[in-house]
């Protein structure tokens, strides 16, 4: 349930209603916007008395809400939230790209893609120092030495950094280096470390896991922001079907659908959602023209010798070509 | 395989080939280029000998086809091949816009309906008479009658009529009054219906079927291609996945795929590809920006009182707006 207090109600009226929520059992989370102040309601499923509310000083009104993720829900939220990164408001109007290579394989291989993407104007740069790989004998990261040459890119180009952190205890390390931790696909629905981003400070990068649906996706962001994490943006990645020509299919669908069920940001991920580098441009166009608020795309100066995904990673005079076809969408769209 | 004649040869040294690979038992079709012309080499799987054509006068090289489709592969032919529809070519950069409702429902219905989208831009009108439905008790469509009343459409309206044909002995009444013949996604592997088409002097508009992969989708254009139809256009209509918040999940990736993969037209049905009318414009938009040369589009003028397919049909102000946007991307990806 959500609490919709009157516009300008006082601040110790709101206190009073959260006090009341508490007293009942319930967690209230605080929605404060520009003109009024929501209070949603969180607990396990038993009802709630809408009518002890109503009668509140201060409250105008109380609406269920039907869907079982809570504050994920645009019922919520209906304005747009937003994640800064590098000075750009992630769900805003302008579009926000991150780029780098699938994995951190070498200092000079990292550096010299950090400034190809900066230049063609990422705002963030991914690249993986702990991966998720399907076989235990493929290169699975460079672990911290990784982070410290992530941390180096972002010193010498000031770009944001991405990077996946896979399991709880590694929070703590991968945070000292990163600025958005990223959750992947196949930890979409690994709980105890939704709940361990949830509690940490940095924005999350959400990606949507290969077999979930939109509803799983949307109650996974839920774990990491009822856990106190607000600063969420999600990732569609596209998902497993029978259609094998492409590594993936790119749940088109899911970038409008999210942006109406959530006020999460929601960008697209081409390059594991078709996984061949000569399509990436093509399907990146057409996240932004479906309404995405970024692109994450990989990028690697000789996809040849890429230890992970160089078959779907652009060169960087691609990935620019790309930057550019998208911003022109953008400005069609009314974006920048 | 393809047997490639030099730039200038002669229509003799053509004819001399095109005998002799009839000699060794193989069907021939040609392709003439600006510059140079083709001869495809067609037969069973019986492997052919190049180097034999390849000292014959005229003749500069002759190619593998790898793909199992033969005349439907760029390998075939590299240039794009475009179908007419009403004056304009689709598969050339104008966005063909084929729209209208799922049924005929009545006279009213659809003359309202093809007047409406007509104005909004669209260049051809859908509307089936016959209707594959998945239940035997559900509207199977006015028949005969319907086709009518198409037709009585086009003459107030001037837009070329787009119908399903469901079965072989159909073809020749449904080709009476239809300019472009579609085969629904249910048909797409109805290999005696496509051979019918195949000889039919109507374009043809192919559907993916719900469970077809792009290859199987490109081997049953090969079908009314090989019968000597050569104005086909396909459809990417959403397949079926885990994903059950969307009627479908539109295979984006399927649209820059199928335009490497053949020079035939290729357009999107946002309609079914989501299956909720608050999503089309969005998913039509992403179409475009893929690549895709043209949409067709379920508009309806009363959805809520649609015999099918209401909950995904537009009004006819919202197509408008679609229209709008669409042709804002196209232009963007230098389009019109």
């Amino acid at each position: 349930m959500i609490i919709v207090m009157r516009a300008g109600s006082k601040r110790d009226q709101i206190e009073d209603v959260v006090a009341r929520v508490e007293e009942a059992g319930f967690t209230a989370h605080l929605s404060e916007g520009a003109e009024r102040t929501i209070i949603g309601v969180i607990g396990d499923d038993r009802p709630i008395e809408r009518q002890a509310f109503e009668v509140m000083e201060g409250v105008e009104k109380t609406v269920p809400i039907l869907k079982p993720f809570k504050l994920a829900s645009r019922d919520f939220n209906t304005a747009n939230s937003t994640v800064s990164i590098n000075g750009v408001e992630v769900g805003g109007n302008k579009i926000a790209i991150i780029a780098g290579p699938c994995s951190v394989e070498s200092r000079e291989q990292l550096l010299e893609t950090a400034h190809a993407v900066k230049e063609a104007g990422a705002i963030a740069l991914r690249g993986g120092a702990f991966k998720p790989r399907s076989s235990p004998y493929s290169f699975q990261g460079m672990g911290e030495e990784g982070l410290k040459i992530l941390a180096e890119a972002r010193e010498q180009t000031d770009l944001a950094v991405v990077t996946e952190v896979m399991t709880p205890e590694h929070i703590p390390l991968v945070n000292e280096y990163a600025d958005v931790l990223q959750i992947g696909a196949r930890n979409m629905q690994n709980y105890e470390l939704l709940k361990a981003v949830g509690r940490n400070g940095p924005p999350v990068l959400l990606k949507r896991g290969l077999m979930a649906t939109m509803e799983e996706f949307l109650m996974s962001a839920e774990y990491i922001l009822s856990h106190g994490n607000r600063k969420v943006i999600l990732c569609e990645r596209g998902i497993r079907t029978f259609e094998t020509y492409t590594r993936n299919t790119t749940d088109i669908n899911a970038v409008p659908v999210l942006k109406s069920l959530t006020h999460l940001p929601v960008i697209l991920d081409p390059s594991h959602a078709v996984g061949k580098w000569e399509f990436v441009t093509a399907i990146a166009r057409a996240g932004i023209a479906a309404g995405a608020d970024g692109l994450m795309v990989e990028v690697h100066p000789e996809p040849e010798k890429a230890l992970s995904d160089g078959g779907q990673s652009l060169k960087p005079q691609k990935f620019a070509d790309l930057v550019n076809q998208v911003r022109t969408i953008a400005t069609a769209i009314g974006r920048d | 395989m393809i047997v490639v004649m030099k730039a200038g040869a002669s229509e003799k040294q053509i004819n001399t080939v095109v005998k002799r690979v009839e000699l060794d038992g193989f069907a021939t079709r040609l392709v003439q280029g600006t510059e140079r012309t083709i001869v495809c080499v067609l037969g069973d799987g019986r492997p052919k000998e190049g180097r034999i054509y390849e000292v014959l006068d005229g003749v500069e090289k002759t190619t593998r086809v790898l793909r199992p489709f033969k005349l439907t592969s760029r390998e075939m032919q590299p240039m794009d091949s475009t179908v007419p529809l009403n004056g304009v070519q689709v598969g050339e950069p104008e966005i063909a816009i084929i729209a209208g409702p799922c049924s005929v429902e009545s006279r009213e219905q659809l003359l309202e309906t093809a007047h409406a989208v007509k104005e909004a831009g669209a260049i051809a009108l859908r509307g089936g008479a016959f209707k594959p439905r998945s239940s035997p008790y559900s509207f199977q469509g006015m028949g005969e009658e319907g086709l009518k009343i198409l037709a009585e459409a086009r003459e107030q309206t001037g837009l070329p009529i787009v119908t399903e044909v469901m079965a072989p002995e159909l073809v020749p009444l449904v080709g009476e009054y239809a300019d472009v013949l579609q085969i629904g996604a249910r048909n797409m592997q109805n290999y005696d219906l496509l051979k019918a088409v195949g000889k039919s002097e109507c374009s043809v508009l192919l559907k993916r079927g719900l469970m077809s992969t792009i290859e199987e989708l490109l081997m049953s254009a090969e079908y009314i291609l090989s019968g000597g139809n050569k104005n086909v256009m396909l459809c990417e209509r959403g397949i079926r996945t885990f994903e059950k918040y969307t009627r479908n999940t539109t295979d984006i990736n399927a649209i820059p795929v199928l335009k490497d993969l053949t020079h035939i037209p290729v357009i999107l049905d946002p309609s079914h590809g989501v299956g909720k009318w608050a999503y089309v414009a969005a998913v039509a938009r992403a179409g475009i920006a893929a690549g895709a040369d043209g949409l067709i589009v379920e508009v309806h003028p009363h959805p809520e009182e649609a015999l099918s397919d209401g909950a995904q049909s537009l009004k006819p102000e919202k197509f408008a707006e679609l229209v709008q946007q669409v042709r804002a991307i196209a232009a963007s990806i230098g389009r019109n």
